[in-house]
């Protein structure tokens, strides 16, 4: 009678309970680094290895970014894989280990106490990546079938357990000389690693599932995915090759030029999605995840800038100041921002309503937030990331002080949505 | 009626009934999507056999649909245990959304 008799076709959702921590430990660690940012602005006018701007790169690298891809990505893997998550208690061991991690570090750098627990931070954070990264091989490695998407988010955190332990070589060269150069000689390939190998690709890898499908759009193209994929892990390799082997700074145009193609290459492929959509109207955090896709092309055009003036000066330190900003408080946020109000209303209207659909009318999870205060912390979020590349570049620390009280405003914003969301009661049916 | 059935009356029923469950992402209800293939009712045994497919295979809110389909199919017709079958052959396309659904889209 029917064409096929199963129901195993359907995703089996990660449970919310491994999900909303991370989401609620990434939204208090983005109020964290914007009031940091706020109480210590004046680092921003001096050199880039100080120890409360690294405090704050670390926050926003592993308390806010990481954490809400790792919760999102708990939540996604079935969606990816097309088969379960491997296990809830890896998952949780994740959390846990990172929850506890990622604060030990971050005071380790903040007061400059590279003891025990900047080193003891690393290590478990470490442990949390390499219980994250089980988990998704195990995951992948029982699910019937393989695809793109899910090779992109692999690899991208074999990268991510790679600039951990990086990581974790640099906090211990402190107190102990283990590697050849000073901690401060590897920031480049720490960072690098992490922003692109990490970011750069899950970002892709998840994205180019999730755009075509909240967009409901019938464009596909595999072929030029795996191109972007080669593209970004042949720049990245290439680029570490050149680090440690052939340290020529006009020799890092090549990936940088690989990068920067990879980037275009994936936005056609979003341009293509949105103009092959079904559905005619976008939402607001579609629109601000298409706009952070735009926001990808600033940092690579500043890291042209910045190499082009190592061939000709000594490093310019505002630039590299404006360029880390324009990745952890522009890109980065900007596509948390779209992902958590796509994501999160979805996880908990499922938690709240999904027995109940189908029985009278429930809101939709659009509603479970306000637009108005949405649109009030992109604003102020706006206003202060344009602000504060300006205090930057002049070294202004009243315009840094300014700009930053912005930033608390939005991550204020943020977080009362985000609180707003995780605590919506069902309405009576 | 697009839906394949073995009783015009009572699946014109379920559709109508089946109009009350929503795709939360697209705030489109499952018939005028075209989800529904199929719908066939097994008087004898009091059984309802639903073929439905979804938007993508990777709809995160699968569940959330099909439970909800038995839940109203179960609630119309008292005393009847529906069959879901979820299939993605064919699959679902833009061509299976109704002209009510296809207007409502491009608003």
């Amino acid at each position: 009678m029917f064409i096929t008799n199963n129901n195993d076709n359907l995703v089996k959702n990660t449970s919310h309970k491994v999900v909303l921590p991370f989401y609620l430990y990434a939204a208090i660690s983005f109020l964290v680094a914007t009031i940091l940012l706020f109480f210590s602005s004046s680092a921003f006018t001096q050199h880039y290895f100080h120890p409360k701007t690294l405090a704050i790169t670390h926050i926003m690298a592993l308390g806010w970014g990481t954490m809400m891809i790792l919760g999102a990505s708990h939540q996604l893997v079935p969606v990816l894989i097309e088969g379960r998550l491997y296990s809830i208690k890896l998952a949780y061991s994740s959390f846990v280990l990172a929850a506890v991690g990622i604060p030990l570090l971050v005071y380790g750098f903040y007061f400059f106490n590279m003891g025990w627990p900047a080193q003891w931070g690393a290590i478990l954070i470490n442990a949390a990546i390499l219980a994250y990264l089980s988990n998704l091989a195990f995951s992948m490695a029982k699910s019937k079938k393989e695809n793109v998407h899910a090779v992109f988010v692999l690899t991208a955190a074999l990268w991510l357990l790679l600039t951990t332990l990086v990581g974790l070589l640099q906090v211990c060269n402190f107190s102990d000389t283990i590697l050849p150069n000073d901690s401060l000689h590897y920031l480049p390939l720490h960072a690098h690693i992490g922003m692109i190998g990490w970011f750069l690709l899950l970002v892709m890898g998840v994205g180019s599932r999730l755009i075509p499908m909240f967009l409901i759009s019938k464009y596909s193209n595999t072929k030029l995915l795996w191109v972007i994929y080669a593209l970004i892990n042949g720049g990245l390799l290439t680029f570490i090759i050149f680090f440690l082997y052939f340290p020529k700074t006009s020799f890092y145009f090549i990936p940088v030029a690989a990068i920067l193609f990879a980037i275009a290459l994936f936005g056609y492929y979003c341009y293509s999605s949105f103009k092959q959509r079904i559905r005619r109207q976008v939402d607001e955090q579609i629109k601000i995840s298409l706009l952070s896709v735009i926001m990808m092309l600033l940092p690579v055009i500043l890291l042209f800038i910045i190499i082009g003036w190592l061939l000709v000066n000594t490093v310019n330190t505002q630039l590299v100041l404006v360029y880390g900003f324009v990745v952890f408080f522009g890109w980065i946020t900007a596509m948390i921002f779209g992902m958590t109000f796509k994501t999160l209303p979805f996880i908990v209207w499922n938690k709240v309503y999904h027995l109940q659909a189908g029985l009278g009318k429930t809101p939709n999870p659009k509603d479970l937030f306000s637009s108005r205060i949405f649109n009030a912390m992109g604003i102020a979020y706006l206003l202060g990331f344009v602000l504060f590349i300006i205090g930057i570049y002049n070294a202004d620390n009243f315009i840094l002080k300014f700009a930053t009280a912005f930033l608390v405003l939005a991550a204020l914003l943020y977080n009362w949505n985000v609180i707003k969301i995780l605590l919506h009661k069902s309405t009576k049916l | 009626m697009n839906v394949i059935t073995n009783n015009n009356i009572k699946c014109t029923i379920a559709l109508a009934a089946l109009q009350n469950v929503v795709d939360p992402e697209i705030g489109l209800n499952i018939v005028d999507l075209g989800l529904i293939y199929q719908i066939d009712f097994d008087e004898a045994n009091s059984k309802i056999y639903v073929a439905m497919t979804l938007t993508t295979q990777f709809c995160p809110m699968g569940e959330s649909i099909t439970g909800a389909v038995k839940r109203v199919l179960e609630n119309t017709f008292t005393g009847m245990e529906v069959q879901l079958e979820l299939t993605f052959d064919p699959p679902w396309s833009q061509e299976m959304i109704s002209e009510e659904g296809q207007k409502y889209l491009n608003q």
